[in-house]
């Protein structure tokens, strides 16, 4: 089911969380709200789900308005971080709760149960307690919970975030499975990029209560709206080094460095200050422009290595490689860097 | 952390401080069984004649089972109540939205430290007025109305560690605030209700003030009030039989507490208070 | 997959459809706001029934002068000599005391018709009315004598129902409320001032009245001083020896012992406090009668067997402060072991190292790691050792002599039970409203050590 928030703010008390924010889910689609904690992407899925109130603005699922609709009506399956299995009860009656609260047949019960057990793989693990699961099989019996009722939409809350390396993976494609075998439309919030860009189809990406840049991971990837975005997106991280922009070419500040203006972004008049940011994949044996620096750290990742080079001004890049024999610590080098995947912010942040 | 410093002179000196009460609970017990010279402690018979007043009632006051029944029914009503009304009202501090909640916390923190005993004289009056003196249901509701705070804030404390995520999943299952109450959150704090009400009753079980202000005669009568009578009429003066009284009182008390041991301590201790 | 294409069918289904389906029936229940207020009704009927009322009516108690004599409900107004002295003592209205209470015969119009209801002759009231009307006689036997000498000359018996009828004496009469008091009395003596009515009144009201008299007392009374003074003796001496230092060294002597001994101790020490309260203070009579342990051990050393308990006021305190003292003492025992069982062990292994001896490590690390569990002891433990009235209630009774008697225990001497049997209610509403005021006071400092604003954070589903 699609999913609307129209002009939605959200306060508490004095503090304004989320001010004027307008999204679309669309129907079928599983959506990332990526950002760092504290940006809101918490408060907009209890809104979503109505545990909280909306200030002002409108949630519609499809054609229904319900801003005003509670949470036990809104049919909103959600999967939290903890997964808040009712310890009390067996994985069945867990599972079976929803529709026993709806006065489901209990025949009827017991065979949806057993239906959405198949679907997430517990189905030898209905008659246990939840303390006596591995947080994978909680997982999933939270996940089974919140679809056994065929909610309109299902939001995840950080539902890897408790997990160990190895299950987080296997639990990322589980999850994207199901929702793809379901057909639910699904929301994730996370602050874990990865996550986001390998889970989802699109990506809205969040700071400060804002929306910042809503696209496919691709393409965020490729074309970040902002410094904001450029930085969260990747790892390792993209890096950044202040310029100034001079005759038609980025001056690198306190540097004998010059980088062409890529063609996709416009050309700043002589004298603005910008922001270069440049991928640690760009930077390496091929390109059009030099960049010359000290290689000051070197991390081995097995396949690549990593290298830190410090420019005479003191800011750090990022290069990853094939590991090279090569190459050693304090070396001094020049690599390139294709002018068309540099990265041109303004001082604000706003790509130019 | 005791590291390599002695621990018996702690023991010893613990010893002897401690061994005016041992030696009151102890002879508590062996009074009751035995006989022994006239200005002597050491027994020098075993008799059950101290226990006779299970089957003999004394003339001009009630029977002992009678009593028994009234002190059961004392503390097991004032426990229901106190549970039932501090784990409705505990869960609204804990978790509602409810206007003036925060007042309510605040009031109810006074009263848990204010003392209902000063309150007893209007009380008294007010229970005469309405025709609950001297009557069983009069004493419940006021030993339930002054054990209702530390009740509340407990049943708040146990509450509040319940995780919000359980409520909301609830809620996102479609359970009214009522169901989640009764269905998944009630049962989360069940090892709570449960000392409380082990609290509760020995409470009342062991209340003397009250009903003995406000019940002291006839039907409505308490063990306490019973044994405190009897210890006060100078014309029967048997100690023995004083303290089989007292053991047959205890009895429940000394049980319920061997076995729950761990659980009272911290409520008596003030539970999850401050 | 089955399930799979069952649940991506349905969620495609139109929202209408959905929408019906999962429609439930919560009602007032679901919102927090009717099940809060729902949940807190009978907690609230408790309080107010139980704390606020009270709380006013001991106020408002404070300022009667309700005695078992007065009742609790309004009285009546009864003439007799009692009434009729404190007329003469108090209102310096003898005179008046005197008429009223004399035996008078008034014939009047409220007598001629009563007469006429009785049936008697039409002319014997006309000539009653004609001759007599206004005169007031001292005896019934003058009053009969001017009847017989009327014109009618009615026979004995008439003479007899006819003089009944203008009695007018108060003596012994019992009215129901102020009219008809005043009304009788004026019948007597048509020309009473309002001062006087107003004496008359308050002179023969059985019920009890309004006064500041009863803190009038309390401030001018020796035995208020004395009390008080006993009171804050009490409390100190308690709370300073067992509640918190007693209760101190057990927590700290059980933290350096193994926990198997330590447990025991605690046992041991938790017994007095789960121990109903008359058996527990029985048992220390048992110690202390005069035929009771104490004696007897000691009569084998010449000491001449007594009551040491109620021997002297000495050891009648003595006792008193050790029987409280040894409740109070475990919950002091148990607040302050689990706070030094909260200090790091690491504390105590680099205190070890650096070679600190025990009584530094109480010193250093211990004790200031107390500081707020004594502060919370000491509130809690003042407030109600102040009103604290069992224990001491059951060992001494305030004796000998009065000489333990504490606030609390004074109260209930007073209102609720003494040899008299007249129960001052008013009075002890009075004493209460004492100790009223300064619970009030103490619980709310008691509020303010802690961090209320934590306790109470938001609730986070807002519906």
């Amino acid at each position: 089911m699609r999913i609307l928030l129209e002009h939605f703010s959200k306060s508490f008390g004095a503090v304004k969380v989320i001010e004027d924010m307008t999204l679309e889910i669309k129907d079928g689609e599983m959506l990332a709200l990526l950002g760092p904690s504290g940006c809101g992407k918490s408060t907009t899925l209890f809104a979503i789900c109505g545990i909280h109130r909306v200030t002002s603005g409108r949630i519609l699922f499809g054609d229904r308005d319900v801003t005003n609709v509670p949470s036990q009506e809104r049919n909103v399956g959600v999967v939290f971080q903890s997964y808040a299995l009712y310890p009390h009860m067996t994985v069945a009656d867990n599972i079976a709760f929803p529709l026993r609260i709806r006065k489901m047949p209990e025949a009827e019960v017991k065979r949806q149960v057993e239906e959405i057990a198949g679907l997430v793989h517990i189905e030898g693990l209905l008659g246990r307690r939840p303390a006596e699961l591995s947080g994978g099989q909680q997982q999933r019996v939270a996940l089974a919970r919140a679809l056994v009722r065929r909610p309109n939409v299902l939001l995840l809350d950080e539902p890897l975030a408790n997990l160990d390396a190895k299950l987080r993976l296997e639990m990322r494609s589980e999850i994207r499975r199901i929702q793809l075998e379901t057909g639910i439309t699904a929301i994730l919030v996370t602050h874990d990029q990865v996550e986001a860009m390998s889970m989802c189809d699109r990506i809205a990406i969040m700071n400060a209560g804002e929306i910042i840049q809503i696209a496919t991971p691709q393409e965020m990837y490729r074309n970040p709206r902002t410094a904001f975005v450029a930085g969260f997106l990747g790892n390792p991280p993209i890096a950044f080094i202040e310029a100034e922009a001079r005759d038609g070419s980025l001056a690198v500040k306190n540097a004998d460095i010059r980088l062409p203006v890529p063609k996709n972004a416009t050309v700043p008049p002589d004298g603005t200050p910008v922001i270069i940011g440049i991928r640690p994949e760009s930077l390496g044996t091929e390109g059009d422009a030099t960049i010359r620096g000290r290689v000051s750290f070197i991390e081995t990742q097995g396949r690549e290595n990593l290298y830190d080079i410090t420019l005479e001004n003191g800011s750090v890049l990022r290069s990853i490689q094939r590991v090279r024999d090569d190459i050693a610590l304090d070396d001094v080098v020049e690599w390139k860097v294709r002018s068309d995947d540099i990265f041109l912010f303004a001082e604000n942040g706003e790509r130019l | 952390m005791i590291g390599h410093l002695r621990t018996w002179p702690i023991v010893l000196a613990l010893t002897i401080v401690s061994a005016p009460l041992v030696l009151m609970y102890v002879f508590l017990f062996v009074d009751t069984i035995s006989n022994a010279p006239a200005g002597s402690f050491i027994p020098n018979e075993f008799t059950l004649e101290h226990w006779s007043f299970l089957w003999e009632t004394r003339p001009g006051r009630p029977s002992i089972w009678r009593v028994t029944l009234n002190s059961f029914l004392f503390a097991t009503s004032t426990a229901a109540l106190v549970l039932v009304i501090s784990s409705m009202a505990g869960y609204v501090l804990s978790r509602l939205n409810v206007p003036g909640r925060t007042y309510f916390l605040a009031g109810v923190m006074v009263l848990h430290a204010f003392p209902a005993i000063t309150l007893i004289v209007a009380i008294f009056l007010v229970l005469q007025v309405v025709g609950l003196y001297n009557t069983l249901i009069g004493v419940i509701l006021v030993k339930a109305a002054i054990d209702m705070p530390l009740g509340i804030w407990l049943m708040k404390g146990f509450y509040d560690t319940v995780p919000w995520e359980i409520e909301m999943a609830g809620i996102q299952d479609g359970a009214s605030r009522f169901t989640v109450w009764r269905k998944l959150v009630l049962p989360q704090v069940k090892p709570g209700i449960f000392a409380l009400g082990l609290f509760a009753f020995l409470l009342g079980w062991g209340e003397f003030i009250l009903p003995q202000v406000l019940a002291p005669s006839g039907n409505a009568q308490v063990l306490s009030v019973y044994l405190a009578g009897l210890i006060a009429d100078d014309n029967n003066f048997d100690m023995n039989m004083f303290k089989s009284v007292g053991l047959f009182y205890m009895m429940p008390v000394l049980i319920l507490f061997f076995v729950f041991q761990n659980r009272l301590m911290n409520i008596y201790g003030g539970g999850s208070k401050g | 997959m089955n399930a799979s294409r069952d649940i991506a069918e349905s969620a495609r289904t139109p929202i209408g459809v959905r929408a019906a389906q999962s429609r439930l029936h919560l009602g007032w229940l679901s919102s927090s706001k009717g099940l809060g207020i729902l949940f807190l009704l009978p907690a609230v009927v408790l309080v107010v029934l139980f704390f606020l009322m009270p709380v006013a009516l001991t106020g408002v108690f404070a300022f009667t002068n309700m005695t078992t004599a007065t009742g609790i409900t309004g009285g009546a107004y009864q003439v007799s000599p009692g009434t009729l002295r404190v007329l003469t003592d108090r209102y310096g209205m003898g005179e008046l005391a005197e008429r009223l209470g004399q035996p008078t015969y008034v014939v009047d119009e409220q007598g001629l018709a009563a007469l006429e209801e009785k049936g008697i002759d039409k002319n014997i009231i006309d000539s009653l009315r004609d001759g007599l009307l206004g005169k007031t006689y001292a005896s019934r036997r003058e009053l009969e004598r001017d009847i017989r000498g009327l014109p009618d000359r009615p026979n004995t018996r008439t003479v007899k129902s006819i003089s009944e009828e203008f009695s007018r004496s108060l003596a012994n009469a019992r009215f129901s409320s102020r009219e008809s008091l005043i009304a009788a009395a004026e019948a007597i003596d048509p020309d009473l001032t309002d001062e006087e009515k107003e004496a008359l009144a308050a002179s023969t009201y059985t019920g009890w009245t309004w006064t500041t008299e009863n803190f009038r007392r309390l401030a001018s009374s020796p035995t208020t001083r004395q009390v008080l003074f006993n009171t804050l003796f009490f409390v100190a001496m308690t709370l300073v020896i067992f509640n918190t230092g007693y209760a101190m060294v057990l927590a700290i002597a059980t933290h350096y012992i193994p926990d198997r001994p330590a447990g025991i101790f605690r046992i041991i020490w938790f017994l007095p406090r789960i121990s109903p309260v008359v058996i527990y203070v029985l048992l220390w009579k048992w110690l202390a009668w005069d035929t009771g342990f104490l004696s007897a051990f000691l009569s084998n050393f010449g000491v001449r067997p007594r009551n040491w308990m109620l021997d002297t006021a000495t050891n009648a305190w003595f006792f008193v402060i050790v029987i409280n003292g040894f409740v109070g003492a475990s919950m002091g025992m148990v607040i302050f072991a689990s706070a030094i069982k909260a200090i790091p062990e690491s504390l105590f292994h680099a205190a070890s190292v650096d070679g600190a001896y025990r009584w530094q490590q109480i010193r250093h690390i211990i004790l200031p790691q107390l500081k707020w569990p004594i502060l919370f002891v000491t509130c809690y433990q003042t407030l109600s050792l102040l009103t604290s009235i069992d224990q001491t209630l059951l060992a001494t009774n305030g004796g000998p002599g009065g000489a333990t008697e504490v606030w609390s225990l004074w109260i209930y001497h007073t209102a609720l039970n003494n040899y008299a049997g007249n129960l001052q209610y008013g009075m002890g509403a009075a004493m209460a409203l004492v100790l009223v005021v300064i619970g009030i006071v103490l619980s709310l400092i008691y509020l303010r050590l802690f961090n209320y604003n934590a306790l109470v954070a938001k609730p986070r589903i807002e519906l």
